[in-house]
């Protein structure tokens, strides 16, 4: 009886932490000090790895695509796979990488290859990505009207800057996104920001000047205002402006009112047209993976990050997207849930039906968050897209453990900045 | 050189698609349809001994007239090559909104007897079929990014009129792999022409007067002008490819606004009360447009993506919309070419 011979493992599958190419992104903690809260289980895997034993067992079963990828990596001698071009697959070659992208302030054209050879298809390949001018280029117009009085010139110019998303003078752009209500809504917003959240935050340097870039973070609190300061903060901390389109989910496109909010200031419902749409205008979306769920946690599971969603993952594999992990303080205190009536909430037809200390006992004013401080930390950017290409998109098992990868690194994210 | 029969010549979006393809020196005779009396603006077409333009009243939608037509000395003649099929969408179209013939409504049985006809007469090796973009289903949202892969609305609740655009999508559909027959459908949102009027949406088209909304939405509605959909046919007959393309220009804006500007009166009603209008008017059979169906396009909005028609077609939007003053001082919702 023969023996089953099982196939090499891809070293970054096999042992994602000390894989040497690091495709999968580089840890935002390698530069840290302290101790690293998977070291220990890292040994253990490495050691079990070491008998065989863990690694016929965690193989997963090559693709054509990953087969091909270790062959690329089997070529290479071991020192290319830590330099800063890690071995690209197919399209993906021609395409440059963001990090050069972000280089320019002039648009970029999108890359050729991703068109269809026609010759009619020339001004395709000079579609240009949404950008907003930087803020030195902004002509400050004279201030009219309360909300230009409540902010400083600076914050003017943001605001100034960000209407330049929706070409020529239409008032609203293809998401129904729209510069006058960002305008009136921004005060209260920023009012917020500083005063009632205090929001700190750190780590702008890792989102590109320009270009489609997913940030992915962890969700808490039962009124989406981890979204609304990422939105301030990013457009604040950003020059050019990089105006932040959070996906929403779709039972919020269905409320009344909210549904015409959330698109006047650019968010946009999570289909996968939207989000394939809006990386291919070279947008800045967030994501919160954990999706409702992330909501609905109870006291007892803040900051314990739920399973994630893996569409983003496709998406941004399939559009060469980098992964800005994202980590959210203090949106996991401001609402805290002590319990969640499920049945309650399947019967009205709502996510969660949640008590916490003031709610229901207020009244609608309970939803109101607690004056908690917020921390918001930008991690480094995860390139998956530059190892894997955008035909990784379609193997669901790698789709999914790159999902976890970043789940793992926004908990990381989160357990050292708690403390 | 190519000629080419177009119905319903006699409504705005035939009348400007004949004109554009009047003044395209590739095709040489242009046998427009038309259920009326033809257009005054034909009148220079159809002038003199030869004219490239023959006009024939016609009902599309019955089965004799259309055979009679596509077996009739002046047909053969003209040796058509190219089909336009521009469904029915002006004022006729908007009272009683969906008649029936034979149990289907009228706009899907002419797609039906058309494409029939199509496939049984050999000269003709080309079908461009305007179709409307309400046939998507709408997810939840103020705007919703479709592109030709989205999912269409199969719900059995659809209104009528949409549930005879998606009857006809589907019907060209079915042959747009046809090996000989090439089947272009155009997925066209809401159309705007000179002057204000609308065409094509399922609340707005027809005269102004009071239209009602779901209060708390007001979704982005895609636009197009009359002209860019007359470019895209014409560039749909000239261009060698199949298959099924979104047309839309570059504006996208509220119903509201868009009601606004089309002179309408937008009423915005709660949901409850819009479902409860829509039944009654079911129940009493009236077609007052009024409730529209109380569907999903009174609360959900979308835009289109053209990429493929840009790409397959070389189709791009060459036409703004937008609010101008008129000669008369009045600002009227206006095309323009950028």
């Amino acid at each position: 009886m023969s023996e089953i011979e099982f196939p090499t493992p891809i070293p970054e599958i096999a042992n994602p932490l000390t894989a040497p190419g690091r495709a999968l992104g580089r840890d935002p903690f390698d530069d840290l000090a302290g101790p690293n809260p998977l070291e220990e289980q890292l040994d253990q895997l490495e050691a079990r790895q070491a008998d065989g034993s863990l690694a016929q067992r965690r193989v997963l079963k090559p693709t054509a695509k990953q087969a091909a990828i270790q062959e690329v990596t089997a070529k290479q001698p071991a020192i290319e796979k830590v330099t800063a071009n890690p071995p690209v697959i197919g399209k993906a070659a021609a395409r440059p990488t963001p990090a050069t992208q972000s280089t320019t302030r002039q648009p970029v054209a999108r890359p050729e290859d991703a068109l269809p050879s026609r010759d009619n298809l020339a001004r395709l390949s000079q579609r240009r990505w949404a950008t907003t001018p930087p803020l030195a280029e902004i002509e400050l117009p004279p201030a009219k009207g309360l909300a230009d009085r409540l902010l400083n010139p600076n914050e003017r110019r943001v605001l100034a800057s960000l209407a330049h998303l929706v070409e020529g003078d239409a008032p609203y752009d293809r998401f129904g996104y729209s510069p006058e209500a960002m305008k009136t809504t921004f005060p209260f917003f920023h009012a917020l920001y500083r005063l009632y959240f205090r929001v700190r935050s750190e780590g702008h340097e890792h989102i590109l000047d320009e270009g489609p870039v997913v940030l992915a973070g962890n969700h808490g609190g039962l009124l989406p205002f981890d979204a609304a300061m990422a939105i301030i903060d990013v457009a604040l901390h950003t020059d050019p402006p990089r105006l932040v389109r959070a996906i929403v989910d779709r039972w919020a496109g269905s409320l009344p009112w909210i549904n015409i909010f959330y698109a006047r200031v650019g968010q946009v419902v999570g289909t996968r047209e939207n989000f394939a749409k809006l990386l291919d205008d070279g947008q800045l979306l967030l994501v919160f993976p954990e999706g409702i769920d992330g909501m609905r946690k109870t006291i007892s599971h803040r900051y314990r990050l739920q399973n994630f969603r893996v569409g983003f993952i496709e998406h941004a594999l399939r559009a060469r997207t980098p992964i800005v992990p994202v980590a959210f303080i203090g949106s996991d205190d401001q609402s805290p849930i002590l319990f969640d009536v499920k049945p309650l909430a399947r019967r009205m037809g709502i996510p969660v039906a949640p008590i916490t200390p003031t709610f229901p006992w207020l009244g609608p004013l309970g939803l109101l968050p607690y004056p908690v401080s917020y921390r918001i930390i930008y991690g480094e950017p995860l390139r998956y897209h530059e190892r894997f290409g955008p035909e990784a998109a379609d193997d669901s098992r790698l789709v999914r453990y790159l999902a976890n990868q970043v789940r793992r690194t926004v908990q990381l994210l989160i357990d050292r900045n708690r403390k | 050189m190519t000629n080419i029969l177009v119905t319903h010549a006699d409504e705005p979006i035939g009348r400007r698609v004949v004109k554009n393809l009047y003044h395209d020196p590739d095709v040489e005779v242009i046998f427009a349809l038309g259920s009326g009396p033809p257009p005054r603006k034909f009148d220079a077409y159809l002038a003199g001994n030869d004219p490239r333009v023959t006009y024939t009243r016609l009902d599309l939608a019955k089965h004799r007239p259309i055979r009679d037509l596509f077996h009739s000395a002046p047909f053969r003649t003209a040796e058509i090559d190219t089909v336009v099929y521009v469904p029915r969408h002006g004022a006729g179209a908007s009272a009683a909104a969906v008649p029936l013939i034979g149990g289907l409504a009228e706009r899907t049985a002419e797609s039906r007897l058309l494409l029939q006809h199509c496939l049984e007469t050999h000269t003709i090796r080309n079908l461009v079929a305007i179709g409307s973009a309400f046939v998507y289903r709408l997810p939840p949202g103020n705007a919703n990014h479709l592109n030709e892969d989205s999912e269409l609305n199969l719900d059995p609740n659809v209104m009528p009129e949409i549930r005879s655009w998606i009857d006809c999508d589907m019907i060209f559909h079915s042959e747009v792999h046809n090996d000989r027959l090439r089947v272009v459908l155009l997925r066209v949102p809401t159309v705007v022409a000179a002057g204000g009027y609308v065409y094509l949406h399922p609340s707005l088209a027809g005269r102004p007067g009071v239209r009602v909304r779901t209060l708390g939405f007001d979704p982005i509605c895609a636009l197009v002008s009359d002209k860019d959909v007359a470019r895209a046919v014409r560039a749909a007959t000239k261009t060698p490819v199949s298959g099924i393309f979104n047309i839309a220009g570059g504006e996208a804006v509220p119903l509201s606004m868009l009601a606004r500007w089309t002179g309408h009166r937008s009423l915005p009603v709660p949901g409850p009360l819009l479902g409860m209008l829509d039944l009654g008017e079911r129940v009493l059979g009236i077609e007052s447009r009024l409730g529209a169906g109380g569907g999903a396009q009174l609360r959900y909005g979308f835009t289109l993506n053209t990429d493929r028609a840009a790409a397959e077609l070389g189709f791009r939007s060459q036409y703004r919309i937008g609010l101008a003053r008129a000669g008369d001082g009045a600002l009227r919702l206006e095309t323009a070419s950028v």
